[in-house]
């Protein structure tokens, strides 16, 4: 209990991973909390990708999780310059309302 | 010596060559800006002519790297002939979309410089991608694809579709890529390494020991499986593809099945055979089992369509379901059988798209598929012209879509997979329903009003182009069977 | 001792801020306990020995990122209420899924050991804190072995800020702002008029 070994790391990013897939279902709707949720996870893999990085004594890890924390601001700014547009648009920012389309 | 620890730069030539090329037309771009619309199109003409020159003269760079199986960046990066032949089906793809896409945006207003930069920013990302050597580098080019496609699905930003479009696309996206790094970031943790050749290596040997496969690995290749299926739009990640095709405007569909459908299936390629080739008994059934379900979603959903981008939407997914049962098969003959497949897909679907763009009524886009009403007695030439590539992607002969369909059979028969190739012929012999739709509406209805005459130039030139490919490849199909087999046979050297 | 004390309060506290992001009711809510969650989350790392990164993760996320998607709740007027509706239909499909994804990661982590082979297959291994620091460790890799990828993320952040503007700019007419060719253009012949004002007269 007291020895903290790399499991513990790994549930905790195991927990914000799952955190993140059901923000995503619970706010269908709210497209702001999805790529909130979106972030959560990436923090999650990062917690993986720096956990496993320090328990195998190697760097990638670490490399690898700079460039996605990177990608991952890149990814939020465009996203959010979509919702903008989109809301620009339709005056509200919910996905599932949107019935202009159907299948 | 100042340059001993120079990268390589030699495999890395037609990227490079992109980048810079990006960055002088964005340059350009943004100095001729003058604030005076009339200019402003004037700019976006030029650079889409010079953006459409680069990406036919890349080809030449990426076949100056034929033949060799080149590394750089320390295992980054490779370049092989299956590299080669794929970057250049994408780079064929982009090109025809750009071309087709100028006479459009000019007309809606979207006529901005950045288009053309963005579609190459695109391009450049899936040729990262085909040469990915690394989960890293496999990581960046998807997202720098992405992220430039994401931008140019909303790009008709005024409008509620296309921003619909993206934001479906963005969100639906993000998820797979949030997929993909949890398995990538398994796959790194269980294996010690995100090196492509290592990798494939340390797999080898676990397979063999006494413990077995590691757990961590197998939901790491399930993980990267799903976010791969999302990219690919395979069934069950499906979902965003009829939505955002609609959405999107039209040239930017057409974009959409060409380029990164190619890039992102030969990624599946590269990652299934190559690091987890020793794995084939973990993922064969699911790869069956994704192949399955597109290929009869793709034949049922369609037949119901009103939208002619809604209906190619649903053929695109179930193209895809054939071209993965060639993954099934796993070995060589398959390989090459969904090279072929995807060189032949890639010229129908530019032509269909060219077909579809040239649908105006009065000066706007119509949409519908019975729009198509008449057109034998109104268009004959281009009516002959969508029935050739109706014809194709129903498989019949002697046109190219027949090919690309028997090859893949043969390999997956070859294979012993019987059911699998059973469902595929039933699925095409259902799909084929759809397809032939198109062709009695356009001549056996009566036509309502023609729709508008003359065609542009380069919309007709595309579509005949791709007409003559695909009419008359029967006449010597060694070539590019050969090419394909030489490309397939360079993920299996080791 | 202190290293799992320091480990159970950053990873509560970022369990605990993560579960309030995506259940609170107020987006401006989220956006702050987003901020928590980053912040713990860093503090994990730096227990893990990453500290540039848990430097990096601050400023670029609580800095950046985080500020961002506050500017864009702000700025968008949403009637938040209504989108919360839905919410509880899908809580049970939502939770179930949560579950068992969680159950099955779980008994996959019991299973990781560092077995010998694994512990020596690593390409870039870190030098020990003693010789280097962290940051010095990263950076000769970074812009040696990994340049590809380093040229590569910076095209990344120049599509986003293409994406970013071409979406979002508009030339709205009637915006004053300053036009340094045209203050430069200007000379006296063609921006000042004298005139002769007789007396007793206005112009």
């Amino acid at each position: 209990m007291l020895e903290i070994t790399i499991s513990h790391y790994l549930t905790v990013a195991a927990i914000l991973f799952t955190l993140g897939i059901v923000g995503i279902f619970l706010n269908r709707k709210n497209v702001i909390i999805i790529l909130m949720s979106v972030e959560l996870m990436l923090l999650a893999v990062n917690l993986n990708l720096v956990a496993f990085s320090s328990h195998l004594n190697d760097l990638v890890g670490q490399v690898f999780a700079m460039f996605i924390l990177t990608v991952a601001a890149a990814e939020a700014a465009v996203g959010l310059a979509i919702l903008v547009v989109f809301f620009r648009n339709r005056g509200s920012i919910a996905v599932e309302d949107v019935n202009m389309m159907k299948g | 010596m100042p340059f001993e620890n120079l990268p390589d730069l030699v495999p890395v030539l037609p990227e490079i060559f992109l980048a810079l090329v990006i960055m002088s037309l964005l340059m350009f771009g943004v100095f001729q800006r003058g604030g005076r619309a009339e200019t402003d199109v004037n700019t976006f003409r030029v650079i889409s002519w010079m953006a459409v020159v680069t990406l036919i003269v890349t080809p030449l760079l990426v076949l100056s790297l034929a033949g060799s199986t080149l590394i750089g960046f320390g295992g980054l990066f490779i370049s092989d002939p299956f590299s080669v032949f794929c970057k250049i089906l994408v780079l064929i793809g982009s090109a025809g979309s750009l071309v087709m896409a100028r006479n459009f945006l000019e007309e809606h207003d979207m006529a901005r410089f950045e288009y053309p930069v963005l579609v190459v920013f695109a391009t450049l990302g899936m040729l990262m991608m085909i040469s990915a050597n690394d989960l890293i580098s496999l990581y960046m080019g998807l997202e720098m694809q992405s992220l430039s496609l994401y931008v140019i699905a909303a790009f008709r930003r005024d409008d509620t579709r296309s921003t619909e479009a993206g934001l479906k696309y963005f969100v639906l996206g993000a998820v797979a890529s949030g997929m993909f790094l949890y398995g990538a970031s398994l796959i790194y943790g269980f294996a010690g390494t995100t090196n492509f050749t290592i990798l494939e290596q340390v797999l080898q040997r676990d397979t063999q020991d006494e413990y077995g496969q590691s757990l961590g690995i197998i939901f790491g290749i399930v993980f990267i499986l799903s976010a791969l299926a999302f990219k690919v739009s395979a069934v069950p990640f499906h979902m965003w593809t009829p939505d955002v095709y609609e959405g999107a405007p039209t040239p930017v569909t057409a974009l959409f099945a060409i380029a990164p459908k190619i890039a992102a299936l030969a990624l599946f390629m590269r990652v299934m055979v190559g690091p987890f080739g020793d794995l084939i008994s973990e993922w064969r059934q699911i790869i069956i089992f994704i192949s399955v379900g597109s290929m009869l979603l793709g034949a049922l959903a369609a037949i119901n369509q009103r939208n002619i981008k809604r209906m190619m939407a649903y053929s695109s997914i179930s193209h895809v379901g054939f071209a993965l049962m060639g993954l099934a098969v796993g070995h060589d003959s398959g390989i090459r059988a969904i090279l072929v497949y995807l060189t032949i897909y890639l010229f129908m679907n530019i032509g269909t798209f060219a077909c579809i763009l040239a649908m105006r009524r009065g000066g706007v886009m119509v949409e519908a598929i019975d729009e198509l009403a008449g057109l034998g007695k109104t268009h004959p030439l281009m009516a002959a012209a969508m029935t050739v590539f109706m014809f194709s992607m129903a498989g019949i002969p002697p046109l190219a879509g027949f090919f690309g369909k028997l090859y893949i059979f043969l390999s997956v028969i070859q294979a012993e997979l019987y059911l699998l190739a059973v469902i595929g012929v039933l699925t095409s012999v259902v799909g084929s329903f759809y397809y032939l739709r198109v062709i009695r509406l356009m001549y056996f209805e009566d036509p309502d009003e023609p729709l508008d005459r003359p065609v542009s130039r380069e919309i007709s030139l595309i579509a005949t182009l791709a007409g003559l490919v695909t009419v008359l490849f029967f006449l010597y199909p060694d070539f590019l069977v050969l090419s394909a087999a030489t490309a397939s046979s360079a993920l299996f050297l080791n | 001792m202190i290293e799992a004390l320091a480990f159970y309060i950053f990873s509560s506290i970022a369990v605990a801020a993560a579960f309030m992001v995506i259940s609170a009711r107020n987006p401006v809510h989220s956006v702050l306990f987003l901020i928590l969650t980053f912040f713990n989350v860093a503090g994990m790392f730096v227990i893990l020995g990453a500290e540039f990164l848990a430097m990096i993760l601050v400023v670029v996320y609580v800095g950046a990122v985080a500020v961002l998607f506050m500017f864009v709740v702000m700025m968008l007027d949403i009637n938040f209420v209504e989108l919360r509706q839905g919410f509880l239909n899908y809580l049970p499909i939502g939770s179930l899924i949560g579950l068992v994804m969680l159950i099955e990661l779980a008994t996959l982590f019991g299973s990781w050991v560092v077995t010998p082979v694994i512990a020596n297959r690593g390409l870039m291994p870190t030098p020990s804190p003693d010789i280097t620091t962290n940051t010095h460790a990263l950076g000769n890799i970074v812009y040696t072995h990994y340049v590809y990828l380093f040229q590569a993320a910076g095209m990344i952040l120049l599509v986003a800020m293409i994406g970013a503007i071409v979406l979002t700019h508009r030339n709205r007419p009637g915006v004053k702002k300053q036009d340094i060719g045209r203050q430069l253009n200007r000379n006296p012949a063609n921006s000042v008029e004298i005139r002769k004002v007789e007396i007793g007269k206005g112009i």
